[in-house]
């Protein structure tokens, strides 16, 4: 019996070391240890257990697009932006108290339909036009951003169709369900990374984009497909946000880029590419929550927050990152 | 010559004739026939630039010749468009960097393109995947854990599990006899690990043809069926191996023709008393064993050793680049501090790299930015950096090196090979170095500016300046050096003067050399 247990133990421990999520886990559980006795076991109330879940939903889905980018080896600044225009989208046509549209739940396709546009450009100018990714999409969200604000007029629509709202709010049995959509799209793209000759390709091309290209992979439509799903989820989220709110307003989507790029980092997505999946970007988003939530529960100031998240980027790139193997850092 | 007949009857698997490569200012290959037959290990030799490389990467798609047909065993005309072409014919190439993505497990990288056969329900599965990998695998006698990334393992199962990946993709296009060139397959690896690598091949020899490249001759000649030697891009002659022995090879592989006074031997200059160098009982572990040796003012010495000796580390370790483990360097009585090439640069110590492009100069900058680089602070007018002191300085060092730049604020990367190297000479000229590594100055540069490059080292030595040079031929050392340390195996085996007029032979120096 022991000896199967330590077997048990042995395979668990192998598991984790080469899925690369152990440091994640263990970072996880000392944060909430930490909080849990600084704010004497409020923190682990099942109120705030469930606060921090819904928090962490928005962030992950947000992660699981963008890490993705960063494992090719390149990365996606787009995300304001494309929040932005896809919140303009569901202010225009969702049913509200100034336009005449009401698509209903066609807005779901919408919105992911424009996300995944705007994706698409990111790719096609990243892959065809061979701009640098860190230049085309940071142009990118600029660009959407200032088209949001042109057509919204920066107004903002609140909503009257309260179909998706309630569900983005609601939960099943206590657990939000903004957590378990997360959860739901964690496991699928956990499962292509794994387990499907595409997700074997992303790795390639951030591993060595050189020899994956020798070996016969075409590298031009992975990153135009890679870049479709980022803005596709990113799309999502825009929903998400803007119903949970009941209102649009496309100055909604500001503010999302750092915590989305600090939770792939925190995850252990390394930005050199090739290493890290969707299980990290889901870990490090709710890291990064319950890092938050704990310090707001200690009634840390605001500011020192944001210093603190700011250092706990640093400190995360530090450590994913093998700088031996980097020739010089730009 | 009856071996060779014997290996008439065998079929050939790949025919290439006439096959012409042009690069921008060199002719790297000039109508080369190369053939492969069935079940053989051909070793292909020469020197530095003679084309080696090029054919093989003509082989495997990597490259297109201008000129040339390539046939198939069929006898059908086939073009080689990228290595994923190539693979389909059985033609693959382990490189001498390893062509596997290094964040992928084995099994990953062996599979990587091909998964779909392991496809069952959508999803690939692992399992039948690690059957496969353990099985192909089993082919070179390698046991390893199929999951571990690339990254994590020795260069000799890296090198196993390129070759099982090549023999496995053959297999998967259905080719009974696959071509597998082998660059450089034995500098990463230790004695033992070759010893398994040559007896693997031997039992590939089987089911495969072996192209095998490899700076150590003795081990082409031991290993290989066949030797075809090329020399400048030119085929100059091939044998049953059996026939070859290492010193007639060299001696092919080097010819015997050139001009009198080809290295400028006219202008040698005999040496200064002054030591400006003085290496003392310094060593590296695992690359190359203690040694002691001075440089004079003036005076050239070459480095010889094949690529594993040890000379580029001793280099490295002068230039501050490395750090040594043991022993100390003195440029004019003064101790360096070691691993620093900052400081090596401040006492004097300059470094022409191999790589020019990028480690020699900065190829975005302008030539005059290159050429001042290093002596901005003396071009100061009042604390700013004076653009008038700035041209002046440049335009001495680039009439002096005769660089050929249409201005002086033309991008390096726009000059030719040769007027790049002029311009990291001149760059080391204008900042007064006392002493000058000198690392294959001459590779890839036409034959052209070759010689002005031999007259700038002329000049550097009658201007006083030390040099440790390693050369692309051991002709050129011969040629250049006043005086020469042979390495072998980490150890300085023999130092041999060479004065005007009483050179060496080539074939004196070999002797030691391997």
């Amino acid at each position: 019996m022991r000896k199967r247990i330590l077997s048990s133990l042995v395979t668990v421990g192998r598991w984790f070391r080469r899925t690369g999520v152990a440091g994640q886990i263990l970072s996880l559980v000392i944060v909430i240890g930490v909080f849990a006795i600084g704010t004497k076991g409020k923190y682990l109330a099942l109120a705030n257990l469930q606060v921090i879940l819904s928090l962490a939903g928005i962030p992950a889905i947000l992660a699981i697009g963008l890490h993705q980018t960063i494992v090719l080896g390149a990365i996606d600044l787009s995300v304001e932006g494309v929040v932005g225009l896809c919140i303009v989208f569901v202010g225009i046509l969702m049913r509200n108290q100034y336009g005449p549209y009401d698509v209903g739940l066609w807005i779901i396709p919408i919105t992911l339909g424009v996300g995944g546009a705007a994706g698409v450009v990111s790719g096609l100018v990243n892959a065809k036009l061979k701009i640098p990714s860190f230049i085309s999409t940071l142009g990118m969200s600029w660009t959407l951003y200032g088209i949001a604000i042109y057509i919204s007029k920066a107004t903002t629509v609140p909503l009257l169709d309260h179909r998706i709202q309630s569900v983005v709010n609601g939960n099943i049995s206590g657990i939000p369900n903004i957590a378990i959509i997360a959860l739901v799209l964690l496991i699928i793209v956990q499962l292509v990374q794994d387990r499907t000759q595409f997700g074997r390709y992303i790795y390639a091309i951030g591993g060595d984009e050189l020899l994956a290209k020798q070996a016969g992979i075409k590298i031009d439509r992975i990153k135009i497909i890679v870049f479709t799903i980022a803005g596709i989820l990113y799309g999502l989220s825009a929903l998400f946000l803007s119903t949970r709110l009941g209102s649009a307003h496309p100055r909604t989507g500001t503010n999302l880029l750092f915590p989305t790029i600090t939770a792939s980092a925190v995850g252990g997505v390394a930005l050199t590419g090739g290493i890290g999946g969707a299980k990290n970007a889901v870990l490090g988003a709710l890291i990064v929550t319950a890092l938050n939530d704990g310090l707001i529960l200690m009634h840390v100031n605001p500011y020192v927050q944001e210093a603190v998240n700011g250092v706990v980027l640093v400190a995360a790139v530090a450590l994913t990152i093998d700088r031996k193997k980097l020739g010089f850092i730009k | 010559m009856r071996n060779l007949n014997n290996m008439s009857m065998k079929e050939t698997v790949i025919t290439l004739r006439g096959i012409t490569k042009i690069y921008p200012g060199v002719v790297a290959l000039d109508s080369v026939d190369f053939a492969v037959y069935e079940n053989e290990v051909v070793g292909l030799v020469g020197e530095n630039g003679a084309g080696k490389s090029t054919l093989v990467k003509i082989m495997i798609g990597f490259e297109q010749s201008e000129a040339g047909t390539i046939t198939s065993s069929t006898g059908e005309h086939i073009t080689l468009k990228d290595p994923v072409t190539a693979i389909r014919y059985g033609i693959g190439m382990v490189f001498q960097d390893s062509s596997l993505v290094p964040n992928l497990s084995i099994m990953e990288n062996l599979f990587l393109c091909h998964e779909l056969g392991f496809q069952k329900f959508g999803f690939l599965s692992k399992r039948s995947m690690r059957d496969a990998a353990r099985s192909v695998l089993e082919e070179v006698k390698i046991r390893v854990d199929v999951d571990t990334p690339i990254s994590e393992v020795s260069p000799a199962v890296r090198q196993m599990v390129e070759i099982a990946r090549l023999l496995w993709l053959s297999k998967l296009y259905k080719q009974k006899n696959p071509i597998l060139i082998l660059d450089e397959p034995t500098t990463v690896l230790n004695d033992s690990e070759r010893e398994t690598l040559f007896t693997i091949l031997q039992d590939l020899k089987q089911q495969a043809s072996v192209v095998l490249i490899s700076h150590r001759l003795q081990e082409v000649v031991e290993n290989s069926d066949r030797i075809v030697i090329l020399r400048d891009g030119k085929n100059v002659t091939e044998m049953a191996a059996s026939d070859a022995s290492i010193s007639e090879t060299e001696q092919l592989m080097v010819g015997h023709t050139f001009s009198a006074d080809r290295y400028r031997e006219g202008d040698q200059t005999s040496p200064g008393e002054e030591v400006i160098l003085k290496v003392q009982n310094l060593s590296k572990k695992r690359v190359f064993e203690p040694i002691d040796f001075t440089v004079r003012k003036g005076e050239i010495v070459s480095l010889v050793g094949l690529v594993g000796s040890g000379k580029e580390g001793v280099c490295k370790c002068i230039t501050g680049q490395e750090k040594p483990d043991t022993g100390s360097i003195f440029l004019d009585g003064k101790k360096l501090s070691s691993g620093s090439p900052s400081n090596a640069v401040g006492a004097g110590v300059g470094h022409i790299p191999i790589d020019r492009r990028n480690e020699g100069l900065a190829a975005a900058m302008t030539v005059a930015e290159n050429v001042n680089l290093l002596v901005l602070k003396s071009l100061r007018f009042a604390g700013l950096i004076s653009p008038y002191l700035e041209r002046k300085n440049a335009k001495r060092w680039i009439e002096e090196c005769l660089i050929k730049t249409p201005s002086l604020t033309t991008m390096c990367a726009n000059l030719s090979g040769g007027n790049q190297q002029k311009t990291v000479i001149a760059k080391w000229l204008s900042s007064h170095v006392k002493l000058l590594v000198l690392d294959h100055p001459t590779r890839g540069v036409d034959v052209g500016a070759k010689e002005e490059i031999y007259k700038l080292i002329r000049k550097l030595a009658k201007d006083g300046i030390g040099m440790v040079i390693m050369c692309d031929t051991l002709e050129e050392d011969i040629g250049l050096s006043n005086r020469m340390l042979v390495m072998k195996d980490g150890r300085l085996v023999k130092e041999l003067d060479c004065p005007l007029n009483e050179k060496p032979s080539p074939s004196d120096i070999i002797d030691f050399i391997v």
